[in-house]
This record gives C-alpha cells, structure tokens and sequence, in this order.
C-alpha cells in the first residue's frame, strides 16, 4: 500500500509542482496519467526517494519516504523517465552492475539477471553493445532490471515513450510479468488501459480523477464522440481544442453527425481530460454541459 | 532472491561498474586510449626535440601526471552525461550504493583506462633508467592523490553543468590548464615563484613539483617547498574530494 499524504513539490522559482497530494494506492497497476507538466515524474520521484518533497510525506508499504530511505529503497525499483542504457556496456552488464548496486551477491545477480533476460527475451541480446539494440529492446532492458530487482513496488516513469507501436507492445507484455506492485505513468491513453486496474488522473499537481478505467468512463456510457475541425461552425459543441470541436452524443444520434461531416470515435480515457478541460497537446477549453 | 547485504562501501558495484566501464572498454574503445596517450606522447616527442633531449626525463616524469590527471577530468564528461542525458545517476540513486561508490566506480573506471598508457611510459622510463625504488614508489602514491583529486575536480564540475553540450568544452579546457600549464613537461625552477604559486590551484603543480624533486631532476632540492606542496597537494585533494561530495547531488531537494 502507498500512502500519500499532503505530498507538495514547490520549486525555488516559486512554482508547485504538487499541490498537496493525498492518495492511497494499492492495486496491482496503478496508472498515473497526465500531460507534460502534470506532476506525474515529480510524484514518482518522490516516491522512489530520488526527490524530497517541500512538505508532507509518503508511505509505502509503511516505511516513510523521508525516514526510511534504505528501507523504500531495498523494496522498490525505479526506472526513470528517458533513461538510457550506456551505449558500449552490454545488457549482461547493465543487469549485472544493477542488481549488485541493490545489495546483491555476485551469484544471485547472475541468476536472478538470466532469469529476467530469459523471460523477457533478451538473453540472445545480452552480450551486444546496448547502442545496437532496438528502442524497445532496450526499454524492455530497464523492465527487466526491474522484474530481476524482486521490489515489493516498481516505479516505471513513461516506459513506452516514443517508441513505436510493436516496441510499446513489447514492453507492455514485459510489465504484465513484473512482480509486486506497479506504478507507471504514462500520457497514452491507450497504455492505461490496456494495463491499469487503476488510473489516477493528475493535472496542474492535483489530482483530478481516480478508478477503474470503466468507472472512469461510466459517464460516457452508451455515448460517442463526435468531432468537426475547422469553422464548419454550424455544428454546435461542448468543447474545443484547438480548431478541433468535441461533443458527446448517444450513439443513435452518430449517424445525423456523420451526416454533418463530422468524425464520430468511440470513448477512450482522452474524453476525461476533454472533459475536465485538459488537452494533451496543452490547449483544451472546458465546456459547461453534463457529459 | 538471492539478495545479500553489504558493507557500508558496495566493492561489488564498484568493481563490477570498474570491469565493465573501465577494463572492458579497453578492448571495445582502443581509439579512446590512442586519443588519451596522443597529447602527451607528441608533447614528450617535442620536448625531446626542442630540448635536444635534455627535457625528456621531465617529460616522461609529468606524463604520468599529466595522462593521469587528464584522463580523470575526463570523466567529467560521462559523470555529466548519466546524469543528465541517459539517467543512470538517477536509477542508482534509487538502489543501496552511495554517492561515494558512484563516485568511486567511475574514478576507477577511468584509472583503468589509464593503465595502458602508464605501461607505455612505465616501459620508456625504464629505457631511460630513471626509477628508484623510492622514486617509483612516490610517483604512485602523487597518482593516486592526483587521480582523487583530479576526478574530485570532474564531478564538481559534472554536478554544476546544467546543459550536457557545455561539459565537453569546460572538460577540454580544464585538462589543458591543469595539465599543461602545470610544470608537467618542463622544470618548475623555470617559473617564477608567483607563477607557482597561482599554478599551484591545480593540484597537478604540487603532484608536478614533488615528482621532480624525488627523481632527482632539481638540484639542491628546495625543502621548504617540498613540504608545503605536499601540504597543499593533500589540502587539494580534501578539499576537492568534499567538495564534489556536496556538488554530486544523490537525492535532489
């Protein structure tokens, strides 16, 4: 279980990048979802004690993030956002320098490391430099320095980011064998949903929403989006981003839409930040009807 | 999970990060190690030819130094670049090592690295004839005073940049003016004592100074001088070990 409890970041510039965060997380995957900007990296750092908070405090597991330092740090894995393997070592040795850092012996990082090459396919890879391996093979990399880690809680900030859709795919299906608890933070949609028990929205440091994918969408229910770009403006709407128009309509009534030249798609977790006035792409304006 | 507790120092890490970074990258990388003995090995051959050969002991003595030391500033560059650009500071921040056995891993890595240039001049030195015992002896201990130091230098350094553009450039010319301006290649008897004294914030002059006097090179040897470079070569190396402790960031604020 992870407890947050009035978690603030305020940096020197005067800006908060968590504006008082009380949580408690306990499922087994957790998705933090948010745009840039969000809170998200922030939180996670925090979390994983690579950050202090300016005030409040965390616990996981019961051990407090301020107090308990070496003891959050023997329980849980963190792979930070962006983070890249060193071009010229190999993934063997990636793993190897890893799990000793952890506290390991030399004979249970070898074992547990072949393990979790194995099992997320990357033992034939394991002695090529990690600069001639894939994207995904080396984010896949990460995730497996974090299943050989054996944490009680793994902290994985944006894992799939910029990769391509076979190699996001790759990593989901690495994440699935990871053990414990996971917390990943994310802003594809998609990624959430496809792995998340539970999503928490965040945005602007605060959190926003929180649950089960569908109880997150159970406003949607039976509804579709219906979108017009442009200034075919004769259609009225709920919302906008950008030059883009948003509405939400039963799904009996997609058919006049479409009529109007407008797009209708299915719900997805992005009509939650449409709705809460959050674009991903930074521009969105909320609209007053109930969804 | 086979996991093991460790001393307060994880040897395990430092040693396995040494292996892999520092003694593997030998065979990987061997441009790197022709790029590192290049200025030092052409500065030898000019100062051999301009000196006509009178020089070159002073030269092979402040090559050692000089490979050393700038080989360990060096370092800056990696120091700065798995902070910022690949993260790995932050995924070991986040495991039981500390900041001194990340510290140390990248030092020793780098020391390694520098191994075969030491060889190399280790085998002109001996053509030349100029180790003692004692000599030998003092030489290795200013190394590694200076490897602590120099590589103390690197992660301030590494710990301030902001950008990871501007790392190879202050690296660069950090290793010109604490190696080459330094009495590395030439004798510190033909600097003003002003000039020594103001050379003397790299702790390659003192290391420089002291080499010389053990091998013999300069004659009366200036005692007053020897124990205060000393001093100040083990003042430096403090110093600097503390201060790259503060600047090497392990959990931000």
């Amino acid at each position: 279980m992870i407890e947050l409890l009035d978690l603030k970041k305020r940096y020197s510039d005067g800006t908060y990048a968590l504006k008082g965060i009380t949580l408690k997380l306990g499922k087994r995957l957790t998705s933090v979802i948010g745009r840039n900007g969000a809170g998200k990296t922030t939180m996670i750092r925090m979390l994983s004690t690579q950050l202090e908070p300016t005030s409040g405090t965390a616990t996981i597991g019961g051990y407090d993030i301020l107090k308990d330092t070496d003891a959050i740090r023997a329980r849980t894995a963190s792979i930070p956002q962006e983070a890249s393997p060193i071009g010229f070592l190999t993934p063997w040795e990636h793993m190897r320098v890893y799990l000793l850092a952890r506290g390991m012996s030399f004979k249970g990082a070898d074992e547990e490391g072949m393990k979790a090459l194995k099992a997320l396919e990357l033992w034939k890879s394991k002695d090529a430099p990690t600069d001639t391996l894939s994207g995904g093979m080396k984010r896949k990399l990460f995730v497996a320095m974090a299943l050989a880690a054996d944490a009680d809680t793994v902290f994985l900030d944006e894992p799939t980011t910029g990769l391509d859709p076979l190699s996001r795919f790759e990593v989901w299906s690495a994440i699935k064998q990871l053990d414990g608890n996971v917390i990943l933070t994310t802003h594809y949609m998609e990624e959430a949903q496809q792995l998340a028990e539970e999503v928490v929205l965040v945005d602007q440091g605060r959190v926003l929403e929180r649950g089960s994918v569908g109880s997150l969408l159970s406003g949607f229910s039976g509804k579709v989006r219906v979108e017009i770009s442009g200034d075919k403006s004769r259609v009225r709407m709920q919302y906008r981003i950008g030059t883009t128009k948003v509405s939400y309509v039963k799904k009996d009534k997609a058919g006049e839409f479409i009529a109007m030249g407008c797009t209708v798609r299915p719900i997805t977790l992005d009509d939650l930040f449409i709705v809460h006035g959050v674009s991903l792409d930074g521009e969105g304006e909320g609209g007053e009807d109930e969804y | 999970m086979g996991k093991g507790r460790v001393a307060k120092m994880n040897i395990k890490f430092i040693a396995s990060l040494t292996y892999s970074y520092g003694i593997t990258a030998i065979a990987r990388g061997p441009s790197y190690l022709i790029a590192e003995l290049a200025l030092p090995l052409s500065l030898l051959f000019m100062v051999g030819i301009l000196s006509q050969g009178s020089l070159v002991v002073y030269a092979i003595i402040g090559g050692f130094i000089a490979l050393i030391a700038s080989n360990s500033l060096s370092s800056a560059g990696d120091a700065a670049f798995w902070r910022i650009q690949l993260r790995m500071q932050d995924l070991f921040v986040t495991t039981k090592i500390t900041r001194i056995d990340y510290m140390m891993a990248l030092t020793l890595s780098y020391f390694f690295g520098s191994l075969p240039g030491i060889a190399l001049y280790f085998v002109i030195g001996m053509a030349y004839h100029i180790f003692t015992l004692m000599s030998l002896l003092v030489l290795v201990c200013l190394m590694a005073l200076v490897t602590i130091a120099t590589s103390s230098i690197a992660f301030i350094v590494a710990g301030m940049v902001k950008h990871v553009r501007n790392i190879w450039g202050i690296a660069s010319i950090l290793s010109i003016a604490m190696t080459l301006l330094p009495p590395t290649f030439y004798p510190y008897t033909s600097l003003p004592n002003y000039a020594l004294y103001v050379l003397s914030i790299s702790p390659v002059t003192p290391a420089a100074i002291l080499a010389q006097s053990a091998f013999g090179l300069i004659k009366p040897l200036n005692y007053a001088l020897i124990y205060e470079m000393a001093a100040l070569l083990l003042l430096e190396t403090i110093v600097f070990f503390a201060l790259a402790k503060h600047f090497t960031v392990w959990r931000e604020k």
